[in-house]
């Protein structure tokens, strides 16, 4: 385990007794991260803040939600945010508008990226490591990934944009995550 | 009951990707509650999806939130007691049909500064297509659904608006043939409540307005509290 997973566990633990010093830390620690994944998903500044906001406040509300036993915090919270997202973007069932505005995002004042980001170290090294990781995938592969997580459309909307079959968006999708997930453990055994 | 563990992957991979739909989702669901528990296997991949799903995230820019977010969230920590505070909260005038005789009046002024101007703008936009000759304004309990033949999104706003119980959030769902479609909560603060629903109004029969437990999951529809057929 990591120390900053470690460290986040404790800081779970102080926010199921109401502590909002720990709940200061998990948004300094997690709240950039959420947000650049949620403005990359709504492609909306106000969308994304509020994805944001609802999940620290479903954070809040019921930290218990959280199980340390099933994997680390930043598991489960930015996976939180990403359906938080994801549901936000279906709610608008608007995709194409939606991608028009994402290929004109609105400008951010302080993106906060690459040497100015305030990352914990070992997140930045991950940051990379993943980059890194997609781009060892076929394109085809990492097209339906990228389409799935980060413009948040279900595999039917693939197949559909693509013109490929259901089924093969599956097949790339599985196969994708599979590469990914090999190439990152051996990074984890380094 | 589907046995072959590449096609079960193939809905852990999606599903942990949120991007499955119809019979995908539906058999996806079935896996996690009869067969995931008891598969080793399934156990194993699936947790090892969720993790990488959420190192995915890693990946895309961070960015600072705005300023204004914490604070936001800090005001929502410890709910304080609701009172009304002349002048300083969205206290948006009494009615849509009064506010559409608001013309010219400037929105702003009655809207905290800060975090509060996107949704103050919201407003005002949904006021103006209020007073809108072509508008279609749908009661809906105490709120309002706002909107215009052809529009993508619609709004709904409401005063005198009486607050959920205590660790109860209002929510709005859409109905149509296909089923129900959650659209987001409808905050209600000093009675006034308010929501863009990014929705064409035609892709729904009716609109319910629930009351749910503040923190769940909205996966189904609590108690319908207001309900109305939608603007034709």
């Amino acid at each position: 385990m990591r120390d900053g997973d470690r460290e986040d566990l404790e800081l779970h633990r102080r926010l199921t007794t109401g502590d909002r010093g720990a709940f200061d830390e998990l948004y300094r620690r997690y709240a950039k991260a959420a947000y650049g994944l949620a403005y990359r998903l709504t492609g909306q500044q106000i969308l994304a803040q509020d994805v944001v906001h609802d999940a620290y406040m479903a954070l809040w509300r019921a930290p218990e939600a959280y199980d340390p036993a099933r994997g680390a915090f930043r598991t489960f919270f930015l996976s939180l945010v990403h359906h938080r997202a994801v549901d936000t973007v279906r709610r608008e069932e608007r995709l194409r508008k939606r991608q028009q505005r994402a290929s004109n995002l609105e400008p951010v004042a302080d993106e906060d990226v690459a040497e100015g980001v305030v990352d914990e170290a070992w997140v930045a090294i991950r940051r990379r490591e993943v980059r890194q990781a997609l781009t060892t995938l076929p394109p085809e592969q990492r097209q339906v990934l990228e389409m799935a997580y980060f413009d948040g459309k279900t595999q039917a909307v693939i197949a559909e944009e693509l013109r490929i079959p259901l089924g093969t968006v599956k097949t790339r999708t599985l196969a994708a995550m599979r590469k990914l997930r090999r190439a990152l453990d051996q990074e984890d055994d380094v | 009951m589907i046995e072959d563990h590449e096609q079960i992957e193939e809905l852990l991979a999606g599903y942990v990707l949120r991007s499955l739909s119809g019979e995908d989702a539906t058999r996806a669901d079935e896996l996690l509650s009869d067969h995931v528990p008891a598969c080793g296997r399934c156990r194993d991949t699936l947790a090892g999806f969720q993790v990488l799903s959420a190192e995915l995230a890693l990946v895309t820019p961070p960015i600072a939130p705005p300023e204004t977010l914490l604070p936001r969230l800090h005001r929502e920590l410890e709910p304080v007691p609701r009172r009304r505070r002349t002048g300083q909260l969205v206290a948006v005038a009494a009615s849509v049909a009064l506010v559409a005789g608001l013309a010219g009046t400037s929105l702003t002024q009655f809207v905290r500064a800060g975090d509060r101007q996107a949704r103050a703008d919201d407003m005002a936009a949904a006021l103006d297509l209020a007073r809108q000759p072509e508008a279609d304004l749908v009661p809906v309990g105490p709120a309002t659904e706002i909107s215009t033949p052809g529009a993508e999104e619609f709004y709904l706003y409401g005063t005198g608006v009486q607050s959920p119980p205590a660790g109860s959030v209002y929510r709005v769902w859409l109905v149509s043939e296909t089923g129900t479609t959650y659209a987001g909560e409808l905050p209600c603060e000093d009675g006034v409540v308010f929501l863009a629903v990014p929705f064409d109004p035609g892709s729904f029969t009716e609109l319910m307005i629930t009351v749910e437990p503040a923190g769940s999951s909205p996966a189904a529809p609590g108690d319908v509290v207001w309900t109305t057929a939608a603007a034709a």
